[in-house]
């Protein structure tokens, strides 16, 4: 299947971009925006993605079938990881959903269609109505779809025309996706442009960032520094710098049949989007109890890991990334064969996945690609000992623990600083109202005019 | 410590030597010495020797052997002994020395804050040491010279070995040094009170002038990255020397974010344009703290330098993936099995990448630092 040539994505890899190309894109995006977006309503466009994301849940969608065809090369991730993210990720994109996202965020659904009173303030005679940013641009980091398939998502819902700039090599799914929006509603469609070039483009970025009012990016804290001082201060600039993850595990819960349960779910956890996400755990930290120890928790994960490994084999990884994992596993051996605090099992004549037990409860950042730490801590204050270095840095927790723990750990973690607590085997699966980083990802987007009267 | 390794250090010193003088041998070429030299059965039974010594007085490779259920009673051929990653030096003492007879230790020159890999030796395995960079470096540095070595005017641009006494490399300036009988005033670089290398740059260039003036051909050697400060420098003054014919770079090891950045093609253009040295002239090295024997790689005319080990070193490309040598023309990472690593571990695995060629290797750079295609954080290795 080819794609028509909507969005300067579909363009031949060799074709040249330029700066008078993206200045009339911008304009074009603007025009069409005015034309045929501003003005529709809420429910016109939850209906919408509504059913582009039922149309992705079709096996027979053509372009979710192009994605899983071509993702694995394009990627590097398995067919059945990709099918498995997408569903995960479509299957949130549901009207229901969004209407939450919008109460949740806006205070009411209808808030972006015309002034509402809004319930909370308890002011009846003030009026309020959110306004989206007219020409919203995202610079896209990693090549996991979902931060910039939210994004576009946010977006459309505030009405914006958006311009969705890719890494190389990562375009893939915004841009089927960019076709999805297109082929329910072409109008919305050419209000919508996708691009890739490596990031730090000068050339192409001033003209583009002289026309954004808002700009949405992932990445390292020196991209988005290096971004934001592009900016004239007018635009706003919402950055998601890197996050880590990690999953903890109350040894309570490690009894009977749970305890293999919650290793498959570790395992959903790691497998997800080979492990390359914020919201992957790196380390999983099991705390002391009646159950498992950490290190038979570790075998158990291996387990785990060993058969989603059949089902949802990781991607083939090119032969430098290969050698850091082989290179780590060496290393972790010598380890291993000097003190019983180090363990370490691995998948057979190949990398696809490690679980390394080590009793320093020390966090170990993991270099993904399913290269997991399992870690005793005797409590929940020891585990946020251990992980002190990334403080601050962390997106979320998977939790694991007895529902009389689970309340006052989700407080001790929220107040230490994390932001997302899941149970496990739903890390890589958060909802459409998820607050990213702590922040209203949609409420961010949007202005207030008040209206008193 | 058993005398059995003695006896092995002082046999293969003997044996390295006789290399020189073996008449019915095929002749050292550009490519490299002939792996003949020292032939594969010769070199499995020296190996598997050493191993069987090694894994009975090195107690921290032996746990390593053992958890990997290779014992001398189980290792058949040299391909099969357990390899150690060179990280491991960073943490264990990977070494048949007891801790006082550790005279000397050789650190790797990190690229990080981590502590750096340490490699003991004591007199014995210095001089295993120092007979294998000198016979291989005559052969494969000075081909066709090493009767006139004392011809060459000698330039190093390290620091004297007093102030870096823990590098394999500055240790190997100082064989070489003694070796030609050079004076000590070879060294041109130093270290500057951050802890870097640095070059004595007046001193360089009179010393290479001088060398002009008087026609006699140059021996330097140096770093990737002090070579690009001693190159900066002769631009930035519009600089351009023709060193006598005859004259020899090597140059070795990367540039550890110590200079800018140039590849293999750019730094030899470089150095051709500068000094007047044609890259036929030019050798590669690669070594490491971790061995004792060096890999060389001159210029081919049919494509990428290859480096070739010194024959009683072997190198084999083995797939990060599952363990196994690569196929021709293949990446994989390099492990190497130095016979000359008589008192620490013989068999090493690098972080550092190949393409296997028929006999050598061309490097590929190194195993990734991972950076994650999504969105974590950078992950800090071991």
């Amino acid at each position: 299947m080819t794609l028509p040539a909507y969005f300067l994505a579909d363009l031949p890899p060799d074709a040249e971009l330029t700066a008078q190309l993206i200045v009339e894109a911008s304009q074009t995006l603007k025009r069409n925006r005015a034309r045929y977006l501003a003005d529709r309503s809420t429910a016109q466009l939850v209906a919408l993605l509504d059913r582009v994301g039922r149309d992705w849940l079709d096996p027979g969608y053509p372009l979710r079938q192009l994605a899983l065809a071509e993702g694995p090369n394009a990627l590097g991730f398995s067919r059945e990881t990709l099918a498995t993210g997408l569903d995960d990720f479509f299957r949130q994109l549901t009207a229901e959903n969004l209407h939450r996202l919008l109460r949740q965020d806006l205070g009411a659904a209808e808030a972006l269609d015309h002034p509402v009173v809004l319930d909370s303030t308890g002011e009846p005679r003030r009026r309020t109505l959110a306004v989206g940013p007219e020409f919203l641009v995202h610079i896209a980091a990693g090549n996991l779809p979902n931060p910039t398939l939210t994004s576009m998502v946010l977006g459309l819902l505030t009405r914006a025309a958006q311009f969705v700039k890719c890494a190389t090599g990562t375009a893939l799914l915004p841009q089927l996706f960019a076709h999805s929006l297109y082929a329910a509603d072409a109008k919305l469609g050419a209000c919508l442009e996708v691009a890739v070039w490596p990031g730090g483009c000068a050339r192409l970025e001033t003209p583009l960032f002289a026309a954004a009012d808002c700009l949405t990016a992932t990445g390292s804290d020196a991209t988005l520094a290096a971004l934001r001082a592009q900016l004239s201060p007018a635009t706003r600039f919402l950055g998601y710098g890197h996050r880590v993850s990690f999953a903890c595990v109350a040894g309570d819960a490690l009894t009977g049949g749970r305890a293999r349960q919650l290793a498959r779910a570790a395992a959903v956890d790691v497998a997800a989007w080979d492990q390359l996400g914020c919201l992957s755990p790196q380390v999983i930290y099991v705390t002391q109890g009646n159950g498992l120890a950490a290190d038979q928790f570790a075998e158990l994960l291996a387990e785990e890991l060993a058969a989603r490994e059949q089902t949802h084999p990781r991607g083939r990884l090119p032969t430098d990334l290969a050698a850091t994992l082989a290179s780590r596993r060496a290393f972790y051996a010598v380890r291993a064969a000097h003190s019983g605090d180090t363990r370490v099992w691995q998948s057979p004549e190949s990398t696809a996945w490690t679980v390394v037990y080590e009793a320093d409860p020390q966090f170990q950042s993991s270099c993904g690609y399913r290269w997991v730490y399992v870690k005793p801590a005797p409590d929940l204050t020891a585990v946020l000992h251990g992980a002190d270095a990334v403080r601050g840095q962390i997106s979320t927790v998977g939790l694991a623990a007895p529902e009389e723990q689970a309340a006052a750990w989700m407080t001790t973690l929220a107040r230490w600083g994390v932001s997302r607590v899941c149970p496990l085997g739903r890390m890589q699966q958060p909802p459409l109202t998820w607050r990213h980083d702590g922040r209203p990802a949609l409420g961010e987007l949007i202005t207030w005019t008040d209206w008193e009267d | 410590m058993t005398s059995a390794l003695s006896n092995f250090a002082r046999r293969l010193r003997v044996r390295i030597e006789s290399t020189m003088r073996d008449a019915s041998a095929p002749a050292v070429t550009v490519a490299g010495t002939p792996a003949s030299l020292f032939p594969d059965d010769e070199f499995d039974a020296w190996a598997l020797a050493l191993f069987a010594e090694q894994f009975a007085c090195n107690p921290s490779y032996h746990r390593i052997c053992v958890a990997a259920g290779k014992t001398p009673g189980t290792v058949e051929h040299w391909t099969q002994i357990p390899t150690v990653p060179t990280t491991a030096f960073k943490e264990f003492d990977l070494t048949c020395l007891p801790a006082d007879k550790r005279e000397v230790v050789f650190h790797s020159s990190g690229t990080t804050r981590q502590s750096p890999s340490r490699h003991f030796h004591h007199a014995e395995s210095l001089a295993v040491y120092e007979t294998s960079l000198w016979t291989e470096f005559t052969r494969r540095v000075l081909p066709g010279e090493s009767e006139e070595v004392a011809d060459f005017q000698l330039a190093l641009l390290t620091p004297p070995p007093a102030q870096a006494p823990h590098s394999s490399l500055v240790h190997m300036c100082e064989t070489v040094r003694r070796r030609m009988g050079a004076p000590e005033t070879s060294y041109l670089g130093c270290v500057h009170p951050e802890g870097g290398w640095t070059l004595n740059y007046e001193q360089t260039c009179s010393r290479l002038a001088a060398a002009c003036m008087a026609a006699q051909p140059v021996l330097l050697l140096g770093t990737g990255f002090s070579l690009v400060h001693l190159l900066d420098h002769l631009a930035s003054r519009g600089q351009r020397l023709s060193l006598p014919p005859g004259s020899r770079v090597m140059e070795t090891g990367g540039y550890k974010g110590r200079s800018r950045t140039l590849t293999q093609a750019e730094l030899h253009a470089l150095i051709t344009a500068r000094l007047g040295v044609p890259p036929a002239q030019i050798v590669c090295e690669y070594g490491m703290s971790e061995l004792s024997s060096q890999a060389y790689a001159a210029e081919t005319q049919t494509g990428p330098r290859e480096f070739l080990f010194a024959p009683w070193a072997r190198a084999r490309i083995i797939s990060p993936e599952t363990g196994q040598e690569v196929r021709l023309g293949e990446t994989g990472l390099i492990q190497v099995f130095d016979l000359a690593n008589v008192f620490s571990v013989m068999a090493i695995q690098t972080e550092d990448l190949g393409v296997r060629q028929a006999a050598g290797f061309v490097l590929a750079g190194r195993a990734a630092q991972a950076e994650p295609r999504g969105c974590s954080l950078l992950p800090t290795p071991p």
